[in-house]
């Protein structure tokens, strides 16, 4: 027993075989995966439809041939085989879009046999080779894809931009599963998914280089940014550095001078300190001498006070003298006029004569009071000097 | 199993009023009732499809677009479902030396009820999306509601399908007895 293998190619969809041609010593037997089928077709009845098994004795060997001589078998066996999973079927189309751009792509259509629908591909196997290969099937359906699916879709774009919207897409998807079904339905087929891939149109190229040349320019002006900004920093560094050179060695000479100037300042504040001891110094010799001296003038003062007491007491005593004498007089020259008015004498001569006397004893008491206020000296040491002071309060120098 | 358990046997009834030649799992027949769900799943699958497809045709036809997206949806669930199915685990018979675990009875008997209730969501799927169809015809109700619940329950079914995954894990290891 031999394996018979009905595809020899991934395109391969299908095939159509005429099991009475197969004519071997050895029994052939196929195996049937998920995804193939195989529809049995007797004395031109579709029979079986079987897939995921062993297909034993299927064509061949002594028994079928004995069998055929002793016509106990069909006289017409066929086998359908024919692929049921989902498959990408691309169809190259070329259409325009309603501003007279052209454009160009693929079509994809993805899709899959039921298993009661393989025997639908006799309506293939009828009028076409007994293998259906992708390209088989493409060639079938490209035409009615581009005059149905195709040209309305992309007659309703106004713009290449239209094509790459999602709408396009929703549209060219349902548009297929809607028109394309006669014709799939007939071969047996089962759209999953349609969808279009378009090639960038002319505009959309012009587009491209336009936006690739302002993406380089832009990229060049980046550059050159980056390149300015590069030397905005560098120039930024030196100068940061230079000026940093200059402040340490400024800062080293200032430091320098600090030393230089601290060194000095000692000394001066050693200079001060020493002129200060000698001006506290001095200070304190002349505070001994302004002390001693105020001792002096303390004690100038003192007697001075003592002798301006001692004075004003001798004015009082003198000034209580003359009130006595002048009350005495007074009181005598009162009782002398009664005297004299009570003898009758009372005379103008007599009061002219008194009133001479008066006069000039007031004259006489006027001028003992004139000598005792007489203008004050001067002293040697420019100190204004009282009379009646025995010695100058300031420089303790005897007034003769 | 040999015979059907009869804590099943209510669930198997019921897949045998749908399918025919179904009997849950015996002895020698497990592909062949695996088969039998799987192509019942698909059918149905197909049934919903094309009830969706009717109804997107119509709608794209007419400019609804909101309506005919919704079922160009739901017909697309319906072909990840279909192609899950197509595509699944179908559980192996090892040898006994194999050092892989086939499945028990406890496992058929999980499998049994998931295919019974596989089934009934599917079904379920159909009356919604017959319901919907039939709603744009009577313009009575609301389909979009309708096709969305659709779309909604295939959803589903394709994640509770995708159980069976783990029903059927005939290539576990057997556990090592210490």
């Amino acid at each position: 027993m031999s394996d018979y293998r009905w595809r020899d190619s991934p395109d391969t969809i299908a095939r159509l075989v005429n099991a009475n041609e197969i004519q071997t010593m050895s029994t052939q037997q196929v195996l049937l995966k998920p995804n193939e089928a195989c529809a049995m077709i007797v004395d031109g009845r579709i029979g079986d439809i079987l897939t995921e098994t062993l297909l034993k004795n299927m064509a061949g060997g002594f028994s079928r041939w004995i069998g055929d001589k002793m016509g106990v078998t069909a006289n017409d066996r066929r086998l359908l085989f024919a692929m049921t999973g989902p498959m990408d079927y691309w169809i190259p189309f070329e259409g325009q879009i309603a501003d007279g751009e052209a454009v160009k792509g693929f079509a994809n259509l993805r899709m899959r046999m039921n298993l009661e629908d393989v025997p639908k591909l006799l309506n293939f196997f009828a009028n076409n080779a007994p293998v259906l290969t992708r390209d088989g099937m493409i060639s079938i359906i490209s035409s009615e894809v581009n005059a149905r699916v195709v040209a309305p879709c992309l007659a309703s774009c106004a713009t290449a931009a239209d094509l790459r919207a999602g709408s396009f897409l929703d549209r060219f998807e349902m548009t297929a599963e809607s028109e394309m079904r006669n014709l799939l339905s007939n071969l047996g087929f089962t759209l999953l998914k349609a969808f279009p891939i378009t090639n960038p149109t002319d505009m959309e190229l012009v587009k491209k280089h336009r936006a690739s040349v302002q993406a380089q320019t832009a990229g060049t002006q980046a550059n050159v940014e980056a390149q300015l900004a590069h030397y905005s920093q560098t120039e930024t560094l030196t100068l940061a550095r230079i000026e940093l050179e200059t402040n340490v060695a400024r800062a080293q000479a200032r430091g320098q001078v600090t030393v230089e100037l601290e060194s000095e300042l000692k000394e001066l504040r050693a200079q001060e300190a020493r002129w200060d001891a000698e001006r506290s110094h001095a200070r304190g010799k002349m505070e001994l001498r302004n002390e001693e001296a105020d001792a002096k003038t303390k004690r100038a003062m003192d007697m001075f006070a003592g002798v301006q007491d001692r004075k004003a007491e001798r004015i009082a005593n003198q000034q209580n003298f003359q009130n006595q004498r002048m009350e005495q007089q007074n009181d005598i020259q009162t009782k002398m006029m009664e005297m004299a008015a009570n003898s009758g004498a009372l005379t103008p001569e007599v009061m002219q004569e008194f009133l001479k006397q008066q006069t000039a004893q007031k004259a006489v008491d006027g001028s003992g009071s004139a000598n005792t206020n007489m203008a004050p000296n001067t002293c040697a040491c420019g100190t204004a000097l009282t009379p009646g002071w025995k010695a100058c309060p300031s420089c303790g120098s005897p007034i003769a | 199993m040999i015979g059907t358990p009869i804590d099943v046997l209510p669930y198997v009834r019921g897949i045998q009023l749908v399918l025919t030649g179904y009997n849950g799992y015996t002895k020698g027949s497990r592909f062949e009732n695996d088969k039998i769900i799987r192509e019942e799943i698909s059918r149905a699958s197909t049934r919903v499809r094309s009830h969706m497809q009717n109804i997107f045709d119509l709608q794209f036809k007419e400019g609804n677009m909101g309506l005919a997206r919704a079922a160009k949806q739901c017909m697309e669930e319906c072909d990840y479902l279909i192609e899950d199915v197509a595509k699944s685990a179908s559980g192996m018979e090892h040898a006994f030396l194999s050092g892989q675990r086939s499945p028990s009875n406890k496992d058929l008997k999980k499998l049994i009820k998931h295919d019974h209730e596989v089934i009934e969501m599917v079904t379920k799927g159909i009356n919604l999306a017959n319901s919907s169809e039939f709603s744009i015809a009577t313009s009575e109700g609301d389909p979009k509601q309708l096709i969305m619940q659709t779309t909604q329950l295939l959803s589903s079914c394709r994640g509770f399908y995708g159980a069976r995954a783990k029903i059927l894990a005939g290539l576990k290891q057997k556990q090592i007895k210490k």
